[in-house]
């Protein structure tokens, strides 16, 4: 592995420690036990990784071929802004999960699975540490008005409800949350890190690899849990059951399906040669992808409800019961099933539709409430995020909100004042309806 | 990579592969074993998730290979790999799957620094002793030394 080490300019740096004391405060226990539970692992270190040796022509777009861009200056000033963007979602999002897995990581009954979560919330801090490397390195006076210093000082600013993108403004409710969030969401993070690592800015491309690496591990911190869990619903254990599983996918598909963008957008992106695939297409794979994880866990329970099930059976009787057939007292609605990929949208072409789980279609807003409490996680429901939600909804299908303009409702963020890193200058507000962005307009993580 | 005309694909192995690994290990070893693939791959993921592979054919997981480059073990200060555990369905045997994987294996070790490249396997199981005979593999003065407790 060829890569470079470079570490933040030492007040830059002191913010984010002083950041990861306040969220990450497991963070010295971490390095503490690092080798009780990573034996003979290299330490954790918060530096930014640069990878040597790859690709310097751009690889799609109008402009493939040239050389990548080294400097935004260089760039096209949209292709400079949406770029600006992305660095700037990238590094919300990598902070913003810490933030929200805090809140419940001491729930955890399983200490390794614990200290898979915090050793992955190191590494999140270590991959926004990364993004604000690439705003502190370059100069992007040509894209924005704001100081190094005030761009990361509103990054760090931000708390669960003033982050850039959904998923990462609804808090956590219990360790099932932890860990279907690295199950579903950061394989929205896999699809995003793998499509920029082909970016025309080679600091972007180069930043990618090192933080793939370690995004592969958040996913099976993710998906081996949810597999012991299955398991262990099925030999009749209480604490996390199928349905609690079912109800936490029903809780984050939706907002990993928006974190790709609007359906109809991400040409942009393309036409710039910062991302190799269009919102739509990535979505699509991602569905995909987790409708293999959904049926590898049924696969899983079935094969621990009916021990005397073999491997050449267990696939057909899986199909059997997912068409309705009881088996061995196994019946579908034991399983865990993939919601519509249009049910509880709020942003995108889906947004507001009243889409049911199997992708039925509700007319009426307290029908289609009824549906949605009975298939989300109860807490879930009591929380603000929910509230909102509910309210946009029901104005939408009042006639008095377009579906636009209420998912321009959802939170998103506004400078309030403050100069203090921990000053927590930047609040949950909520913007006035705008005008309609086109869809290739939108900024873009997508 | 990926073979058109065979359909065969070798690509690094991902925490959706468990469940076929754990089919091929199931079809080798007549065991159901999830639990040690979870933590397995669990622990591979962690340190390198580009040196372990899957062969697909056809779309479909036939075949893998887990290792690590390591140093500092058993004397061996310079960076190695370590190929320590493979799979093909014997279904899928004959399609030099294991070659391939080998060879992608081998070529992530080269670019992680390792010029050596090392496995233990049983005499007991010529078949595997044979495989890696015919990928260049050959036997070491690194003996293995074993006392029951």
């Amino acid at each position: 592995m060829n890569t470079r080490t470079t570490t933040l300019p030492k007040r830059f740096h002191e913010a984010v420690l002083k950041w990861k004391d306040t969220y990450l405060s497991d963070y010295d226990y971490l390095l503490e036990n690092w080798q009780k539970h990573f034996p003979n692992e290299p330490q954790f270190q918060l530096c930014a990784y640069r990878e040597m040796g790859m690709c310097t022509e751009i690889e799609c777009g109008t402009m493939k071929g040239k050389p990548k861009f080294t400097r935004a200056a260089d760039m096209l000033p949209e292709q400079a802004h949406h770029l600006h963007g992305a660095i700037r979602a990238q590094a919300s999002t990598e902070f913003g999960s810490i933030q929200q897995h805090r809140l419940t990581l001491a729930r955890a009954q399983d200490e390794e699975e614990q200290f898979w979560i915090l050793r992955m919330m190191a590494e999140e801090l270590r991959h926004g540490y990364q993004m604000l490397h690439l705003l502190v390195e370059d100069d992007w006076s040509s894209v924005s008005k704001e100081s190094t210093s005030d761009m990361l000082e509103e990054i760090l600013s931000m708390n669960t409800g003033s982050h850039v993108l959904g998923a990462f403004n609804i808090d956590f409710d219990s360790f099932v949350d932890n860990v279907v969030f690295c199950a579903l969401i950061d394989r929205v993070g896999k699809y995003q890190l793998a499509m920029q690592k082909i970016s025309a800015y080679q600091p972007m491309a180069e930043s990618m690899p090192q933080m793939l690496r370690e995004e592969a591990f958040h996913l099976a911190a993710g998906v081996v849990p949810m597999r012991r869990w299955a398991t262990a619903a099925a030999r009749g254990d209480v604490y996390v059951t199928m349905d609690d599983l079912q109800k936490a996918i029903n809780k984050w598909l939706p907002r990993g399906l928006e974190m790709f963008g609007d359906e109809r957008g991400g040409g942009t992106n393309v036409k710039y040669g910062l991302k190799p695939m269009k919102n739509a297409e990535a979505q699509s794979q991602y569905y995909d992808e987790v409708s293999k994880l959904v049926r590898d866990l049924n696969l899983r329970y079935l094969r621990a409800r009916v021990e005397n099930l073999t491997l050449p059976d267990s696939e057909t009787v899986l199909d059997r019961i997912l068409a309705g057939e009881t088996v061995e007292g196994v019946r579908r609605e034991d399983l865990l099933h993939m919601p519509h990929p249009e049910f509880f949208r709020r942003r995108g072409m889906h947004a507001f539709k009243m889409t049911g789980f199997a992708g039925e279609a509700f007319d009426q807003p307290q029908d289609y409430l009824r549906h949605l409490t009975a298939n989300l996680p109860e807490s879930y429901r009591a929380s603000r995020d929910f509230r909102d939600y509910v309210e946009a909804l029901t104005q939408v299908a009042g006639g008095t909100l377009k579906p636009e303009e209420a998912a321009g409702r959802m939170p998103s963020l506004r400078r309030v004042g403050g100069a203090c890193p921990c000053s927590k200058s930047v609040r949950w507000v909520v913007d006035e309806p705008r005008p309609v962005e086109t869809p290739a307009a939108q900024p873009a993580i997508a | 990579m990926i073979d058109t005309a065979s359909g065969i694909r070798i690509r690094p192995a991902d925490e959706l592969d468990i469940s076929a690994i754990v089919g091929i290990d199931e079809k080798i070893s007549g065991q159901y074993r999830p639990e040690v693939w979870e933590r397995r791959m669990g622990y591979y993921l962690r340190r390198d998730p580009e040196s372990s592979v899957v062969a697909e054919v056809d779309g479909k997981v036939v075949g893998f290979m887990l290792g690590e480059v390591r140093s500092g073990e058993f004397g061996l200060e310079e960076p190695t790999g370590w190929i320590e555990v493979l799979g093909v369905d014997p279904g899928h045997r004959g399609k030099a799957l294991g070659r391939r994987m080998a060879e992608a294996m081998l070529e992530h070790f080269r670019r992680q620094g390792a010029h050596t490249v090392r496995t233990l396997v049983d005499e007991e199981f010529r078949e595997i002793g044979d495989f890696f005979r015919s990928v260049g593999f050959e036997p070491s003065s690194l003996r293995a030394f074993v006392r029951p407790l």
